[in-house]
């Protein structure tokens, strides 16, 4: 009887010692799987630095890719009337000043001066309106692709070059300087354009308070010696992520956020031209959108 | 059994909690604090934003880059959110309740999170070409955080 009890206790034991065994385990396995959980994740943060202290990061922005498509082109030039009404001037940021100076021509016609550089983001987010203006009064051939600075603000901002462009117009000349590409050598960014001495001149000249804001900043815009403008009229983080095909055709869209930040600097600049070319061609310049950008005009030291 | 289980979980109630949840409360605090500085700038367009914003280290181009919103919500506030819900999750009540659920949220809060810090990484590191120092900070915190978090769901013995 008493051999008995001794043999269910010692069975009690051996079972006990079993469990306990299996719960030490237990416990083993799961701090494992949890310190096997920590050390992956560290192990990914680790290989994603190494990654990219070895190079494997992203390129710098490269130059232009090439004369823009025909989509792009035809998105450009075929934004409807409704577009340029619905979206107006609400919400514009800036407008280009007013100014007292000779005026500015070439062949005999009133002349539209650009200074910008591929890698500046203001100057990717100001050619959009400043194209779309543009291919109002007449067209663009060569017009490229490329995108500002992958190391700036606003990395990699998706726009047009005036590098190579040619303008035709029978209403105003165009002249578009695009001083450095958006490629980085030695700390500074390739040359490009370099504009001649009279744009040098009006650039050094106009491009200073008090016609503008602060001083030297690109793009630098004057519109036939009658407004200048300097920076960029709308936050180029509205473009970020798309390609220019996509920004291209979201300005038909006057519910586009694009639309909504391009269309009214676009209708402003478009009135400014207006007084360069005595409001030609009518159609453009007597549309309701262009009849109420004129009344921005001149306000604000852009 | 279930008498055992009952003096475990009372055992459990009476004792100290340790050292991790009390670890996690602080850090959570600490992430909460980061997270709401990074808020307030993400509002104030971040002209106060103490970082360096040329080189490398450039608080103002991460914080100013597409990644710095996932549909259409700034990062930052989804910290704020997160270290807020970590911080009410770490508060002792919720590490001694009997229910399941504050444990079962806080793994899958940092799970979330961890895996979100690895894609905010990704992208300072290979898209925007920048690093914040103070979305770093929260980073950081963020991976004490799911250490923390799985290494004591780990120590709780399964329910019998």
């Amino acid at each position: 009887m008493a051999r008995r009890v001794e043999q269910k206790a010692a069975a009690r034991e051996r079972i006990a010692a079993q469990l306990a065994a299996q719960q030490r385990a237990e416990r083993r396995r799961r701090l494992l799987l949890a310190l096997g959980a920590v050390v992956v994740v560290i192990v990914v943060v680790a290989g994603l630095v190494t990654i990219r202290l070895v190079g494997g990061g992203k390129k710098t922005a490269t130059g232009p890719s090439g004369a823009a498509d025909t989509q792009i082109m035809t998105a450009l030039t075929s934004i409807p009337e409704s577009t340029f009404s619905a979206v107006g001037v609400e919400g514009v940021q800036a407008t280009p000043s007013a100014i007292t100076a000779p005026a500015l021509t070439a062949n005999g016609k009133p002349k539209v001066l650009y200074i910008g550089a591929e890698f500046c983001p203001y100057c990717a987010a100001e050619r959009w309106p400043v194209t779309v203006a543009l291919s109002r009064f007449g067209t663009f051939s060569n017009l490229g692709t490329t995108h500002s600075s992958g190391s700036d603000v606003f990395p990699n901002t998706p726009t047009l070059s005036f590098h190579g462009a040619t303008y035709s117009s029978q209403y105003l000349a165009f002249t578009g300087v695009e001083t450095t590409t958006n490629e980085q050598v030695g700390g500074q960014y390739k040359p490009l354009d370099t504009p001649t001495a009279e744009d040098q001149k009006t650039f050094d000249t106009y491009n200073q308070p008090p016609y503008v804001k602060s001083g030297g900043s690109i793009p630098f815009i004057d519109l036939g010696g009658k407004f200048v403008s300097s920076g960029a009229t709308y936050s180029p983080e509205v473009l970020a992520g798309k390609t220019q095909a996509q920004v291209a055709d979201a300005l038909k869209d006057p519910s586009s956020p694009i639309a909504k930040a391009v269309i009214p600097s676009a209708n402003v600049y478009t009135a400014a031209i207006c007084k360069l070319t005595n409001n030609q061609p009518t159609a453009v310049c007597s549309s309701d959108a262009v009849t109420a950008a004129a009344a921005k005009l001149g306000g604000g030291k852009g | 059994m279930s008498v055992s289980h009952t003096a475990q979980r009372s055992e459990k109630s009476s004792a100290g909690l340790g050292w991790i949840p009390w670890a996690t409360l602080v850090v959570s605090i600490a992430g909460l604090a980061v997270a709401a500085y990074l808020t307030y700038e993400h509002f104030t367009a971040g002209s106060t934003l103490a970082c360096p914003d040329t080189g490398v280290v450039n608080c103002a181009k991460v914080t100013s880059s597409q990644y710095s919103k996932v549909l259409g919500i700034p990062v930052a506030l989804l910290g704020l959110g997160f270290f807020a819900g970590m911080t009410v999750l770490s508060l002792p009540p919720f590490w001694r309740t009997s229910s399941p659920w504050p444990a079962r949220l806080r793994l899958a809060a940092v799970l979330v999170g961890v895996v979100f810090i690895c894609y905010l990484i990704w992208a300072e590191l290979f898209q925007i070409d920048a690093i914040c120092l103070w979305c770093t900070v929260v980073h950081g915190l963020t991976l004490v955080l799911f250490a923390l978090v799985v290494i004591r769901q780990a120590l709780i013995p399964p329910a019998s």
